[in-house]
């Protein structure tokens, strides 16, 4: 199944996504940006409905509108207890707008509402994975580069404020990396169910590891076997590769949790 | 160490009449005052988060927010997001220089210092444990090794003593006194439980509505019945 060159272009997209979101949900889940990572999906409709209106590629559009509102949501809410709200009014705003180019594009854009709200890994073309991979690196290299601060602003807001950690710099350099990286899942998950590459690996990592590097391994490992996998039984079984994504994420949460239960008691 | 020239403390208004006090450098010295009266303001505007109304502080020579990474700063009320099983070394690590961009590096050097410093707060027994299993006064003690970890020349520890049972309150005393003795430092403490720990102080200063007094000794601020000397 390999030998088909939709199946290695839907294994090199799901790595790079399965990568890049390992890393990024430890911090999503660190910063309680949770509900930022689900709206920056939903709002990805509207970039990708934006896109379509104006003739874009829809990663393209998803991508500029995300950001956007990454900025906004970034300036709004710089300590973390705050975020909630900022995203809440910047959600809100363009969910409405998103409803807007819906109406306008009733009758064209109908036909490719499944594959945005619910992704197709099997199309994934060859100019889309140089897309990826780009962007990829670009998110692994700036996190790389304000990993130190952020870990601190992330885990004790308050004392980092105190030694000068700007942290409304960081706020939006994170939201931008968010945004950049919830385009990229849309393309693998879809934007309904990008919320699960940005949550359970770094829950999984949560459920076992011990230090911040150990979290981020286990993440990015969890991510990366739960794409192959799924792949795997998707092309075998012909079920949808995102409800497999979805299930086995999901299933190796919940074998954490039991097996923590276990262990305690 | 600080050097405060006609000040006025205050949000968008003024809450303190204007001051002068002049802290030497590796004084420790308590901060007392009833609730409202400046105490807390005064530290952040050390810190740069809180401008003056008027008139001039200097911190080691420096404006307030100038030199923070030599101050570290214990809040009375903070946020800590730690996962379930990151330890208190976790913490003291995470904020090792976290000011710098690029990523942690986490030294054989550093870890030793981590070590030390944990063995002279007395957090040796739990240090490994996760974070979000340990007491009250666990935790304060291991925020007390992590305000060490950057080795700054003054430390602004605000209510540290509250919520904390006459035990624990006991074994975080004897880690600051442990602190006083080894570590080469300046020393801001705000508490209303101050008469446990005057012994070890040098000085006080008074937040009152008649004004902001420097005293060598406690007994010079007993007016205030709170205080409890």
């Amino acid at each position: 199944m390999w030998a088909y060159s939709f199946m290695q272009n839907a294994l090199l997209a799901g790595l790079m996504v399965a990568v890049v979101c390992g890393v990024v949900s430890v911090f999503v889940i660190l910063r309680r940006t949770g509900f930022a990572a689900h709206a920056l999906g939903h709002m990805s409709l509207t970039g990708a409905a934006g896109a379509a209106l104006l003739g874009f590629p829809s990663l393209l559009g998803q991508l500029l509108l995300n950001s956007l509102a990454a900025v906004v949501m970034g300036l709004l809410g710089d300590k973390v207890k705050k975020n909630d709200l900022a995203v809440g009014v910047v959600l809100t705003f363009v969910l409405g707008l998103g409803a807007y180019f819906l109406f306008l594009f009733q009758n064209n854009y109908a036909g490719s509402v499944m594959s945005i709200l619910f992704g197709n890994i099997f199309a994934v073309s060859s100019a889309q994975l140089w897309s990826l991979l780009i962007l990829g690196l670009s998110v692994l290299v700036v996190l790389m580069m304000i990993s130190r601060p952020l870990i601190f602003a992330s885990i004790d807001p308050v004392v980092a404020a105190s030694r000068n950690v700007p942290l409304r710099l960081l706020s939006v350099i994170f939201f931008l990396i968010l945004a950049v990286t919830v385009s990229m899942a849309c393309q693998v998950v879809g934007v309904l169910l990008v919320f699960v590459l940005l949550i359970i690996p770094g829950a999984i990592g949560m459920q076992c590891g011990e230090s911040i590097y150990g979290i981020v391994a286990l993440s990015v490992m969890s991510a990366v076997a739960a794409v192959v996998v799924a792949l795997y039984i998707s092309y075998q079984f012909d079920l949808p590769a995102s409800f497999c994504i979805t299930m086995l994420l999901c299933a190796g949460y919940f074998i954490g949790l039991i097996k923590n239960y276990v262990v305690k008691t | 160490m600080i050097n405060c020239n006609n000040l006025i403390l205050g949000y968008d208004k003024a809450i303190t009449p204007a001051f002068n006090l002049a802290i030497n450098d590796n004084q420790w010295i308590g901060i007392i005052g009833k609730n409202g009266a400046g105490k807390s303001t005064f530290l952040k505007t050390m810190l740069g988060n809180l401008a003056v109304i008027s008139g001039s502080i200097k911190i080691l020579g420096q404006a307030p927010g100038k030199i923070n990474q030599l101050i570290s700063y214990i809040p009375q009320e903070r946020e800590i997001n730690l996962a379930d099983r990151m330890s208190g070394i976790s913490l003291i690590l995470s904020s090792a220089v976290g000011w710098r961009f690029g990523l942690p590096w986490y030294s054989h050097k550093l870890r030793r210092r981590v070590a030390e410093l944990i063995e002279l707060v007395g957090a040796g027994d739990y240090a490994h444990q996760p974070f979000n299993t340990l007491s009250g006064g666990q935790k304060k003690r291991i925020y007390l090794a992590q305000a060490l970890v950057n080795q700054p020349r003054l430390l602004l520890l605000d209510e540290p003593l509250a919520d904390l049972d006459p035990h624990a309150k006991q074994h975080f005393i004897a880690a600051l006194q442990k602190i006083h003795q080894h570590q080469k430092l300046g020393l801001l403490i705000i508490s209303h439980d101050m008469h446990e720990i005057a012994c070890h102080l040098d000085a006080f200063i008074h937040f009152s509505s008649t004004g902001v007094h420097f005293c060598e000794t406690i007994e010079c601020v007993k007016e205030d019945s709170y205080v409890g000397v």
